[in-house]
């Protein structure tokens, strides 16, 4: 079934100084290509809003929007009360922004890059310089403060990026798609940071698809496909929307046959083993549970280890994906 | 006040990172020098008539390639919308890129100016006239080049584009003839031709005549084919740079 208008996810109202990115009915039109249609969401003050999509949802758009670089066609948006259209420098002088390119001077050190940047939001000049000597140290590049960041590693260059985006200590930071091609330690190392960085009351804008690094870092989560958002609240509130089977987790005393244990339980809806291991997807866990036993009881097998598993965000998210590309393709930026 | 810092804070940047390179300064003065020494070898009597056409060409070509290379780069590495998300308003990162390209042409021009002062004999009859000429035409050609090349993404458009308009201003501006001697079509295009006022103010400022105006007449026009390129350079720039 094609999504009605009226369908569209508004956020609950909150209070407005509660409230630190707000958008309403954010349209977006790239010729015939509806980038944004109608999509409305709040980020709450001094947490993180995880903005996510697929790729070519209009992620990056939304944030070009929000900072000014990109004009909008309806709706309102709204940074600490103002509006960038009509406040530009306000808005622009509260906001740090990280886009998907670290895009830093390359010819630069990465020390001249913090002090100009500083320079550039109106720092006295002993306060940028003391600035930039923090950031770099805080972000573990002392040792390459003077060199030039076009010669730093991808992960240098990220974190150079953040810290150039939190120079002028904003009050709002969007980051868009920040751990993008960095390898595991430099993600996680990364995200260490964000979340330091939000501990201090930064809110954050944060645009991924990476949902393991939302599952981590986010209050608040918009899922945006196709240019609408389909899904909005917190973590544990877009998992509850998902009705879909419970995960357990099972090692009997003996190997068993899959069509023995799934005759035995009926309840069991897939099954796969991984290291002597039972991953099963139940309908219900209850019956499951008591079907189990049962099985144990009947055939004389010992239960060496049981649990059960949450629902992941990136579960829930592909369901949703799945719930709302079903019956109809859509275009997008 | 604020914004003046900002302005200057680009315009060091842009300093420490493009003009201050050596190949930049050399292309700026080695150019037109070995044209003005061509013409010199060759008419040591008339080579005075196109020292101040080869010195506003200087400016002109100094300035728009400059500003097609370093907004396109700037445009591709991404820098320059780092200067759009920063609390400026378009006519200060307008005017910040300007002066420095501004800057970078007037001190090769003064350079080349010098030289020939010094090593060929060129008089300086009104040297303020002199210096407002060298000053308004780096301003104006500073804030031309980067309206034309925040329109395109690439070097190659942005030569293109400036081509058009560039070679047409050297033909019609009295660059190698004087206005008295151009047919009689092409003086009105000449008068709307913002290097002609730019060309003759040198003119003025180097042998103390010029073609067809006063300095007040000529400073008057190339001060307000600066302030219409100012005019223009800001809607342009916050429509173009972020594309």
């Amino acid at each position: 079934m094609p999504r009605r208008r009226e369908e569209t996810p508004v956020p609950r109202e909150g209070p407005e100084g509660q409230i630190a990115v707000r958008a309403r009915g954010l349209r977006k039109h790239f010729g015939a290509i509806v980038a944004l249609d109608g999509v409305s969401f709040d980020g709450p003050r001094g947490g993180v809003l995880a903005y996510l999509g697929p790729n070519g949802a209009g992620k990056t758009t939304t944030v070009r929007i929000l900072c000014g670089l990109a004009e909008r066609d309806g709706g309102e948006i709204s940074i600490l009360g103002r509006d960038v259209r009509s406040d530009p420098l306000f808005v622009k002088s509260h906001i740090g922004v990280v886009p998907e390119a670290s895009n830093l001077y390359p010819e630069l050190g990465c020390r001249r890059n913090l002090e100009y940047l500083g320079e550039l939001y109106g720092l006295p000049r002993a306060e940028r310089r003391g600035r930039a000597v923090e950031l770099i140290e805080h972000f573990g590049l002392t040792e390459k403060a003077e060199q030039p960041f076009g010669s730093l590693s991808r992960g240098m260059r990220r974190r150079l990026a953040i810290a150039a985006a939190i120079v002028h200590r904003p009050e709002v930071l969007f980051l868009d798609e920040p751990t993008t091609g960095l390898d595991v330690p430099s993600a996680k190392s990364l995200r260490q940071l964000i979340r330091r960085t939000v501990v201090q009351g930064t809110t954050v804008f944060l645009t991924t698809h990476n949902l393991f690094e939302a599952e981590e870092l986010a209050d608040e989560v918009a899922v945006l496909v196709g240019g609408r958002i389909i899904a909005g609240g917190t973590v544990a509130e877009i998992r509850a929307r998902v009705p879909r089977a419970r995960g357990v987790s099972l090692r009997l005393s003996e190997p068993v046959a899959e069509d023995v244990l799934r005759s035995a339980c009926p309840a069991i809806r897939s099954a796969g083993l991984e290291d002597g291991c039972w991953q099963l997807d139940v309908t219900d866990l209850h019956e499951t549970l008591g079907q189990l036993v049962e099985f144990c009881r009947r055939t004389g097998l010992r239960v060496n280890e049981i649990g059960t598993r949450q629902t992941t965000l990136e579960e829930a998210f592909l369901s949703l994906l799945t719930e709302t590309t079903k019956p109809t393709a859509r275009g997008a930026s | 006040m604020r914004q003046l810092a900002q302005v200057l804070a680009i315009s060091r940047k842009d300093v420490e990172s493009y003009y201050g390179k050596p190949p930049l300064v050399t292309w700026g003065l080695l150019l037109p020098a070995v044209l003005i020494l061509a013409v010199y070898l060759k008419d040591r009597d008339g080579y005075l008539t196109v020292a101040p056409g080869m010195i506003a060409m200087t400016l002109l070509f100094g300035n728009t390639s400059m500003a097609a290379i370093v907004i396109t780069f700037e445009k591709r590495a991404g820098t320059l919308e780092r200067l759009l998300l920063a609390p400026l308003a378009a006519p200060a990162i307008v005017a910040g890129k300007a002066l420095s390209a501004a800057a970078y042409s007037l001190g090769t021009s003064l350079v080349l100016t010098a030289g020939f002062v010094v090593f060929l004999g060129m008089p300086v009859a009104r040297p303020g006239v002199l210096a407002l000429g060298l000053v308004l035409g780096a301003g104006t050609f500073s804030v031309l080049g980067i309206v034309a090349s925040v329109t395109v993404k690439e070097v190659f458009e942005a030569m293109t584009l400036m081509n058009f308009f560039r070679f047409p201003l050297l033909f019609v501006s009295g660059v190698f003839l004087p206005l008295s001697q151009m047919p009689g079509w092409a003086r009105p295009l000449a008068y709307l031709s913002p290097l002609t006022h730019v060309v003759e103010l040198l003119r003025l400022g180097t042998s103390g005549t010029a073609g067809f105006a006063s300095a007040r007449v000529l400073s008057g026009a190339a001060a307000g084919f600066f302030f219409l390129c100012c005019l223009m350079a800001g809607p342009v720039f916050r429509r173009c740079a972020s594309r």
